[in-house]
């Protein structure tokens, strides 16, 4: 008699916790993907908390293709995404909206030995090609025009992302066509290019400006871009001494895009859970003052108003 | 009383033997979904072209699985090279000359290094091994790398390795009758003697089986590899060079899988050379365990 009762009270916890757990399941949200969106999400969530304490946040950062593959597979709620998003997967069915705006820069170590002169005269598109994807700039001698030099040492992302995908895409390729060592993640890449001298990278603008100095962070350095190709850095094409700077410059457009480009949710289909929904309608309303003290720009109200109508 | 004995006799019986045969057929499930998975690559190239092509461009529909099946063995190899025989050294000192008290210190050792995730060893490899490859090692070698290299890949293996290999090494020396190291030692054998002709050569498949699935572990172990390897898809036996295993092909292109057509049948099908090259080791390894068994 004794075990018939210990079993019903078994049975009973079981039925309980799993009324709780649904409960809590519908309450919980699931992010997983881009690590350029990965701090934004977190802010929006600590700020969500404040007004909505039943709701439970589950945020993991793992490069974009994650959160597209695990949004479509359905394992999370909403999948975080920083680059355009391919032919193929609209034609899987994705749902998406946009939410802010970022760059990717090109960096290098704050211990350069030519950051004097890269600082001065930029490089341009077609160097940066000519580096990270045809491999025919392979010493900073070359496309500086000094003496003696070291060879050039490229960095770029193993994992699916969205800063490569993004860099690749303004040098007309794709990630896989980038050269170079593969580094997992996006604050490891910043170490490493950080830590060698001769090293050439690209990072997303929250990994390479500190948000509360609003400095760069320490050991890492931005290599301006030439845009019109005259040889010297110009005063307007001068924008990446702080964060606020670079973050107007993206605003305005002086930064071109790519790299600087739009930061999305995406989902296998118009979520259907509420908490979801309600979560997305927050971020593009009240969400968007928290945008810029987090290090983002904000996207236009007319593109507001058109993700908000996706929403209904 | 007496159905309800039968009952449960019946139910019993069958539940271990359905145990049982979920076990046995679970590889053959994994092996054939992935096989049905990677069909499509098949119409697109042959077998011998997958394995042996080494030009890979997913988007323009390239799939030669080489570099990365040759960087995967290169950093098992390497590895195996490294924690094999330090491993065997540790473990015939810790079962044979050691004092107990060191032995009891040992086992903890021995187990947190197993417990300490795959990450851990990752950071610290590209916290410590890197740059020791990059800033120390190469430049004594007169070699410019950044450190991100097969060699890295290999020194953090190993040392993942050890732990595995070393407690099972430690089990299979325990396992020789003191009997027969006596008797060894009775007959004017040195330590050393005894430990060679007798202690070793009684425990062969014991070593090998234990080297073996060290190795397949080694083969198959992805996130702290990833993460000091280097990434990058080329064919070289420089192990300062950076390389490619498999393991990390699937895990960072786990999402290109739905922009690039065709590539989730790639990788699917790396999958699959994954799993076959470790049956292969394995399937090596216990015929080299049956040769010494039957000697």
């Amino acid at each position: 008699m004794k075990k018939l009762k210990f079993v019903y009270v078994l049975m009973a916890i079981v039925i309980i916790s799993s009324c709780v757990s649904k409960k809590q399941k519908e309450k919980t949200l699931n992010f997983s993907g881009a690590f350029a969106l990965y701090p934004m999400v977190i802010k929006w969530a600590e700020e969500y908390k404040k007004e909505h304490e039943e709701v439970r946040f589950n945020i993991s950062a793992g490069g974009a293709g994650k959160g597209m593959a695990d949004a479509l597979a359905g394992t999370v709620d909403l999948g975080l995404f920083s680059r355009e998003i391919a032919k193929e997967e609209k034609d899987k069915g994705v749902w998406w909206v946009g939410l802010c705006k970022d760059a990717v820069l090109p960096t290098i170590s704050a211990n350069n030995p030519y950051l004097k002169i890269l600082k001065e005269r930029g490089l341009t598109k077609e160097e940066f090609t000519a580096i990270f994807i045809d491999g025919s700039i392979t010493n900073w001698g070359e496309v500086l025009n000094v003496g003696e030099s070291k060879g050039i040492q490229v960095y770029t992302r193993s994992d699916a992302c969205g800063a490569a995908g993004t860099w690749a895409k303004y040098l007309g390729g794709k990630q896989e066509d980038l050269n170079g060592i593969g580094i997992h993640g996006d604050p490891a890449l910043a170490e490493a290019v950080g830590k060698d001298p001769t090293g050439i990278a690209f990072n997303n603008t929250i990994y390479i400006y500190d948000i509360k100095t609003g400095k760069k962070r320490l050991g890492i350095e931005v290599i301006p871009i030439d845009l019109n190709s005259n040889g010297t850095i110009d005063p307007e094409e001068n924008f990446y001494d702080t964060f606020d700077a670079i973050l107007k410059a993206i605003a305005e457009g002086g930064y071109p895009s790519p790299p600087a480009r739009e930061l999305y949710f995406v989902a296998k289909g118009k979520p259907e859970k509420q908490a979801t929904l309600d979560f997305i309608r927050w971020v593009l309303t009240y969400g968007q003052k928290f945008i810029k003290e987090a290090g983002y720009v904000p996207i236009t109200q007319d593109k507001i108003d058109h993700y908000l109508k996706k929403l209904k | 009383m007496i159905l309800k004995r039968v009952i449960f006799n019946s139910l019993t019986g069958t539940w271990m033997v359905a145990s049982l045969v979920i076990i046995l057929i679970l590889p053959l499930i994994i092996g054939v979904a992935l096989y049905i998975k990677a069909i499509p690559l098949f119409d697109l190239q042959s077998l011998p072209q997958l394995i042996g092509s080494s030009n890979w461009s997913p988007t323009n529909g390239d799939f030669g699985f080489w570099p990365f099946i040759f960087s995967s063995l290169y950093v098992t190899i390497l590895s195996f090279l490294f924690s094999a025989p330090v491993c065997l050294f540790a473990a015939i000192h810790l079962t044979q000359f050691a004092s107990q008290r060191l032995i009891h210190l040992m086992h903890p050792v021995i187990d947190i290094l197993a417990g300490i995730p795959s990450v851990i060893y990752g950071m610290w490899g590209i916290i410590v091994i890197v740059p020791f490859v990059g800033d120390v090692l190469a430049p004594a070698l007169n070699i410019k790398t950044p450190g991100y290299s097969i060699l890295a890949g290999g020194i953090v293996l190993a040392v993942m390795c050890i732990p595995y290999i070393l407690n099972m090494l430690i089990e299979t020396f325990k396992t020789v009758p003191l009997g027969l190291k006596e008797a060894a030692l009775s007959l004017g054998a040195t330590p050393w003697e005894s430990v060679k002709h007798i202690i070793i050569k009684k425990s062969l498949p014991g070593i090998i089986s234990s080297f073996g699935l060290g190795i397949a572990k080694a083969f198959g172990e992805t996130l702290a590899v990833m993460m000091v390897v280097g990434n990058m898809v080329q064919l070289t036996f420089n192990p300062f060079e950076a390389g490619y295993p498999l393991p990390a092909l699937i895990a960072n292109n786990y999402g290109e899988m739905l922009s690039i057509p065709m590539y989730d049948s790639a990788l699917m099908f790396a999958a699959l050379t994954l799993l076959v090259v470790i049956l292969i080791i394995n399937l090596i390894f216990r015929y080299f365990i049956y040769k010494t068994q039957k000697q």
